[in-house]
């Protein structure tokens, strides 16, 4: 009897990891359940989750909720806000028990297309809100003709250079890869404790790594009609090109584990000289307390390739949750309330991003002249192909891709064998 | 009559709670992830139908999952011999009487009192080439003169992590097997002297025997704390380069909420399962029955 009870007690402790694969719990806030379509008071439910951006997104939130409720009375707004390490847990598992939010804020959407759960944008978005978005963002989210999220910001990336380090080690600002590699060169030899370059081909983000040097050789994860070319021969060389710039010793010392922000933080104590950051790294080195005397420029390119900036955004989604017309009402009063200007333009500015709509980019680039800029390079820059559902493991193939590379593996194999599973 | 049928029900009525807990919080999400790994599931985690082993069958033949399964054995391993070696032997010294005792046991719980996210993270901040505390240490110690790159290997990262995870599970051990200690009667010792039995003899005659018990508790909650270890890997690695850090734990995760696959992340967790079920019902069984004869 012992023994059994001993041997129940171990199954009992074990199915922790069982139970670990499965729906790992999420943090709600009173989210409420389903549809409770005009509860006993009468009123309009909507719940969202959103995307916690930094500090001070969950305030926004709470602020938002109260001017929301104190005009819409009718209207019952609740607003999770997870972070992002566990947004995906928490939808997943909501979508899974069949409770799906009304609202996503959130930076993916195809996987939730794919099964059928989500709304087109323009029967839960009003035309006059709608009409606000740059085209060029809205075609982020098209599949098969239809815009299924709509953005709620941007950011977009350049290259970030220490002019005092450049100076003494008497290097321009590199355009090209070339020059990119002899300034490297020459700062190694001005001070060999410096690193000359910031690369991070982390798990987090080393899918912008991938962006940065295949976009700037004139290749891609996808060409113009939307195919998969991962294993291109500008890809591979601009896989290699990054690996060796690793492995001559010009980048800080670990790429697969040095996150983005820890080279922002060695940018900003004068460690790194050079790296691709977003446009949000000067509120990062402010906020940090560093002061250091840096430039922004176009990132470099190779083979007389124009330069290219990767813009990361985010999006909206509504979950197809079977609403009655007051509801939809509700929830597109919800959207025209959050994409008023002036709201709007706060909600930017919140954590230092970048505006999605028109009319939020020309009140930004009004108020601040360096933030026009980049509102232009906004504009312009390339996307990750997020609306491809097989985007999950595009992203976590060329990460492993780079990884293995580090540790000595074939580039061009290592693409192909990428590109051959995608393909299946 | 009333009476006795009471009493005999009432075992059973004080541990309904405890079932009824173990039934919705571990026995349904189990049933769950057996189901899932047998199902063919979509990216945003909608069961779409049977698929048989097709994810398991999937699982194993990626190159990944055999490098992972041997970094989980030499993890598991590792952790759990070193710090049950180290453990006991902390235990001896803790066991015998001397100034400051209460102190050095009230420290050895630090390690283990503290979240293993703050351990781990901690033990990142101590390693790092750049910004690392044992680098600057050194630095201003002058025994060095430019930072020393602790981890230029995947090997060599893995390495930190075992013994971060041995650091944190040593009081565990060491306090099992104090407890063991304490409660063996002190008459076997003077009597083992007055035979003329010496230090060594005494230890695996009289305190191997005795606390026995205590180290099989901790030994196999430890394989099984340490098989589903999640966080120290996660914070300093997140199992990078290339899963050569990765253990099953920090895999499944990857693939389940990474790369949206949630039936094969259901078919690892299922694989670690029955490992664990394996190895731990063959070591209680083992060691039980030698406690019987």
């Amino acid at each position: 009897m012992k023994k059994l009870a001993a041997l129940s007690l171990i199954l009992s402790m074990m199915c922790g990891l069982a139970a670990c694969g499965s729906s790992g719990g999420g943090s709600s806030e009173g989210g409420s359940d389903a549809k409770d379509e005009g509860g006993s008071d009468g009123k309009v439910s909507i719940n969202v989750i959103a995307a916690q951006y930094g500090q001070n997104t969950k305030t926004w939130w709470e602020d938002f909720v109260k001017d929301f409720t104190a005009e819409h009375s009718d209207i019952d707004l609740t607003v999770e806000v997870e972070s992002w390490n566990d947004i995906y847990t928490v939808v997943n598992t909501r979508i899974s028990n069949n409770d799906a939010p009304d609202i996503l804020n959130i930076d993916v959407f195809a996987n939730y297309q794919a099964d059928d759960l989500l709304l087109p944008a323009e029967d839960f978005v009003s035309k006059e809100t709608y009409d606000k978005m740059y085209p060029a963002f809205l075609e982020q989210s098209d599949v098969d003709g239809t815009i299924w999220a709509i953005p709620d910001l941007a950011s977009a990336r350049a290259l970030y250079y220490n002019a005092d380090i450049l100076k003494d080690a008497q290097v321009e600002v590199p355009t090209t890869w070339d020059e990119l590699t002899e300034a490297c060169k020459a700062i190694k030899a001005h001070d060999s404790k410096i690193y000359p370059w910031g690369i991070d081909m982390t798990t987090d983000e080393g899918q912008a790594a991938f962006a940065y040097y295949t976009w700037n050789n004139g290749g891609g994860f996808v060409d113009d009609e939307g195919n998969w070319t991962l294993n291109s021969d500008k890809n591979v060389e601009a896989i290699e090109y990054a690996v060796q710039m690793v492995k001559d010793g010009y980048t800080n010392s670990d790429p697969a584990n040095d996150t983005r922000y820890d080279l922002q933080d060695m940018f900003g104590a004068g460690q790194v000289a050079m790296m691709i950051g977003p446009n949000s790294i000067p509120t990062y080195i402010a906020d940090g307390g560093y002061s250091v005397n840096y430039g922004v420029a176009p990132i470099p390119t190779n083979g007389g390739v124009d330069s290219v900036s990767a813009g990361v955004m985010d999006r909206f989604m509504c979950f197809d949750n079977e609403y009655s017309d007051a509801e939809l009402e509700a929830i597109k009063t919800f959207f025209d309330f959050f994409y008023e200007d002036e709201r709007y333009s706060e909600w930017v500015l919140m954590e230092g991003f970048l505006p999605a709509t028109i009319s939020g980019g020309e009140i930004l680039a009004k108020q601040d002249e360096s933030m026009a800029s980049w509102v232009d390079i906004v504009g312009s820059c390339n996307f990750y192909p997020t609306a491809k559902t097989e985007w999950d493991d595009v992203k976590q193939g060329v990460i492993n891709v780079e990884q293995q590379a580090l540790l000595g593996g074939n580039v061009k194999e290592l693409l192909d064998e990428l590109q051959n599973e995608i393909a299946e | 009559m009333k009476n006795k049928t009471f009493r005999k029900a009432e075992p059973y009525i004080w541990i309904l709670p405890s079932i009824i807990l173990m039934a919705v919080f571990i026995l349904i999400p189990i049933i769950f992830v057996f189901r899932m790994s047998l199902s063919e599931v979509s990216k945003a985690g909608i069961i779409r139908g049977f698929s048989g082993f097709a994810n398991f069958t999937k699982v194993m033949n990626s190159s990944a999952f055999k490098l992972v399964l041997r970094n989980t054995i030499v993890w598991t391993v590792a952790v759990v011999v070193l710090s049950t070696v180290l453990g006991f032997i902390l235990a001896l010294i803790l066991n015998n009487e001397f100034r400051g005792r209460k102190i050095a046991r009230a420290v050895m719980v630090f390690p283990w009192a503290t979240t293993l996210v703050i351990q781990a993270s901690a033990w990142k901040f101590i390693i790092d080439t750049d910004y690392g505390t044992l680098n600057t240490l050194l630095l201003r110690l002058g025994l060095i003169d430019q930072g020393i790159n602790w981890t230029p290997t995947a090997e060599a990262y893995f390495t930190w992590e075992i013994a971060c995870g041995i650091f944190v599970t040593i009081p565990f051990v060491t306090f099992c097997v104090l407890s063991g200690l304490q409660s063996i009667d002190t008459t076997y010792y003077e009597a083992a002297t007055v035979d003329g039995a010496n230090y060594w003899q005494q230890l695996f005659q009289i305190t191997m025997p005795l606390v026995r018990s205590s180290l099989t508790v901790s030994t196999v909650l430890n394989i099984i704390y340490v098989f589903n270890s999640f966080p120290i890997i996660w914070t300093i690695t997140k199992g990078d380069p290339a899963n050569h850090t990765d253990t099953l734990v920090t895999y499944l995760y990857k693939l389940a909420f990474y790369n949206g696959k949630q039936g094969q992340a259901a078919a690892v967790s299922v694989i670690g399962f029955t490992i664990l079920l394996i190895c731990a019902s063959v070591y209680m069984v083992y060691t039980l029955r030698k406690g019987d004869e």
